[in-house]
C-alpha cells in the first residue's frame, strides 16, 4: 500500500508540474499566435480582394450556408473589403471535398458584380509536381474575371473551358468546382452578405 | 567516460538513424527539402536534450514501475512547449512541418535515451548524450533532405542550383524517393564503415 502510494504521488506530481509548465507557456503564446494567424488570414483577404481601405477581418458578416452529413448547420464567415465605405468585395473559404488527397481550401473574392477577383488556395495536400500546380500563379489567375453565368465551369476534359492540368485532372476539378459553388453561394446569400451590420466579433 | 565520449557516440558511433534505424517516421516524412530537415532536426534535438535532462534529474525519484508514464509525461510537455513557440515565432516551418510535430512525442529516439541512458546517469552525461544524439539526428535529416531536394526541386535550401532548365526528378519529394535515398545513404555508410 505504501509503494501503492508512492507511485500515484510522484504521477500526480510529474503532472501538475508539467501541466503549471504548459500553462505559462500557452499564456506567454496566445498573444503572438493570434497576431500570426490574423497575419496569414490578412495575407490571404489582400490577395483576392480588390483594393481596401478597411480591415475585412473584422467587417464581417455569419451566414448559415448549408448543413453537413450529420445535419449539422454548415457557418460561412464573409470577409468585406471596402473603399471609401463602398463595398468592393467579398471573401470567404470554400473547402473542396474531393480533391486528389484530402481537402482543398480555397479562399474567392468576389466584386459586387459577381465575377471573381482573385482565389488563393489556403490548404491541400495534392501530389508535389502534379496537383500541387494548383497553387501556382498561373493556375489561380485563370479564374480572375470569371463568372457563373459568362463562363463554363468544367475542366476542358469535361467540356469546360477551365484547364485540367496534366495528370492533376482530378485536383483542378476540385478547384473549379469549389469556385462555382462559392460564386452560387454569394449569389444565393447576395442581400444577406451585403447587408450592413458586423454580426460576429472580429477574429471569430 | 567523459562527456565528449557520450557526445560523440550520437553523431556516428550508434547514429540514431544510421546506426540505430530509430525515429524513421519524421526522417522519411518531412524530409522534402533541406530547411523542413533542419527544422525538425533542431525541433527534436531540443526535445531530446530537455527531457534527457529533466528525467536525469528525476532518475531517483521516479519508481521504476511508473517510468515510462513519466518519461512520456515529461516529453510530451516538452513536444507542446516547442509546437507552441514554433507556431508563434516561426510559423511558416509551423506549417511545413504540420502533423509531424506533436508527432515527435513518440519518435522512439527520445523515449529510448531516456529509458536506455538519462535514467541512469547524471544531468551532465546526460545532456551530453541528448546533444550528439540530437546533432546526429539533425544531420541526417539535414542531409537527406538537401538530397531530396536538390534532385526533386533542383533547390538547395530554396536557391536554384540547376538552373530553370532543370526537369525534377518529381519521384525524390515523394515518399518512394526518402525510402530510395535513405537506402543508398545506408549502403553508403556501412561501405565506408568496411574500409
Amino acid at each position: 500500500m505504501k509503494e501503492f502510494s508512492r507511485l500515484i504521488i510522484a504521477l500526480t506530481l510529474i503532472a501538475a508540474i508539467a501541466g503549471g509548465i504548459l500553462a505559462a507557456v500557452e499564456s506567454m503564446t496566445r498573444e503572438p499566435i493570434a497576431e500570426q494567424r490574423r497575419l496569414q488570414m490578412l495575407r490571404a483577404l489582400s490577395a483576392v480582394l480588390p483594393e481596401f481601405d478597411n480591415s475585412p477581418d473584422s467587417d464581417t458578416t455569419t451566414i448559415v450556408t448549408g448543413s453537413d452529413r450529420q445535419g449539422r448547420e454548415v457557418e460561412t464567415v464573409f470577409y468585406r473589403g471596402r473603399k471609401e465605405e463602398q463595398l468592393v468585395g467579398t471573401a470567404f473559404r470554400v473547402v473542396a471535398p474531393d480533391g486528389y488527397s484530402g481537402n482543398i481550401a480555397v479562399m474567392v473574392g468576389i466584386r459586387p458584380d459577381h465575377s471573381v477577383h482573385a482565389i488563393e488556395i489556403l490548404t491541400h495536400a495534392e501530389t508535389p509536381g502534379l496537383g500541387d500546380k494548383i497553387s501556382e500563379p498561373w493556375y489561380k489567375a485563370l479564374f480572375v474575371d470569371k463568372a457563373l453565368d459568362s463562363n463554363d465551369w468544367r475542366v476542358k476534359k469535361d467540356g469546360g473551358e477551365f484547364d485540367q492540368l496534366t495528370g492533376a485532372t482530378i485536383s483542378a476539378r476540385a478547384v473549379v468546382g469549389a469556385v462555382r459553388t462559392g460564386l452560387e453561394l454569394y449569389r444565393e446569400h447576395e442581400d444577406k452578405i451585403i447587408a450592413q451590420g458586423v454580426t460576429n466579433e472580429p477574429g471569430n | 567516460m567523459s562527456l565528449a565520449t557520450d557526445f560523440n557516440r550520437g553523431i556516428w558511433k550508434e547514429n540514431a538513424v544510421f546506426k540505430l534505424l530509430l525515429g524513421l517516421c519524421p526522417v522519411l516524412a518531412v524530409t522534402t527539402s533541406a530547411e523542413n530537415g533542419l527544422g525538425m532536426g533542431l525541433a527534436t534535438a531540443f526535445v531530446l536534450v530537455c527531457s534527457n535532462a529533466v528525467v536525469a534529474l528525476f532518475r531517483h525519484l521516479i519508481p521504476a514501475k511508473v517510468r515510462i508514464p513519466c518519461f512520456i509525461l515529461i516529453i510530451a510537455s516538452f513536444v507542446t512547449v516547442v509546437q507552441l513557440v514554433m507556431e508563434a515565432y516561426a510559423y511558416d516551418l509551423f506549417q511545413a512541418l504540420g502533423i509531424f510535430i506533436p508527432l515527435i512525442v513518440c519518435n522512439c529516439l527520445i523515449l529510448g535515451r531516456a529509458e536506455a541512458f538519462a535514467s541512469k546517469h547524471p544531468v551532465s552525461h546526460a545532456v551530453a548524450d541528448g546533444l550528439g544524439m540530437g546533432a546526429g539526428f539533425t544531420l541526417v535529416l539535414f542531409i537527406l533532405g538537401g538530397i531530396r531536394e536538390l534532385f526533386g526541386a533542383g533547390e538547395f535550401l530554396g536557391f536554384s542550383i540547376f538552373g530553370a532548365g532543370y526537369q525534377p526528378v518529381i519521384l525524390m519529394i515523394l515518399p518512394p524517393g526518402a525510402f530510395i535515398t535513405l537506402g543508398l545513404l545506408l549502403a553508403l555508410m556501412n561501405k565506408v564503415e568496411k574500409r
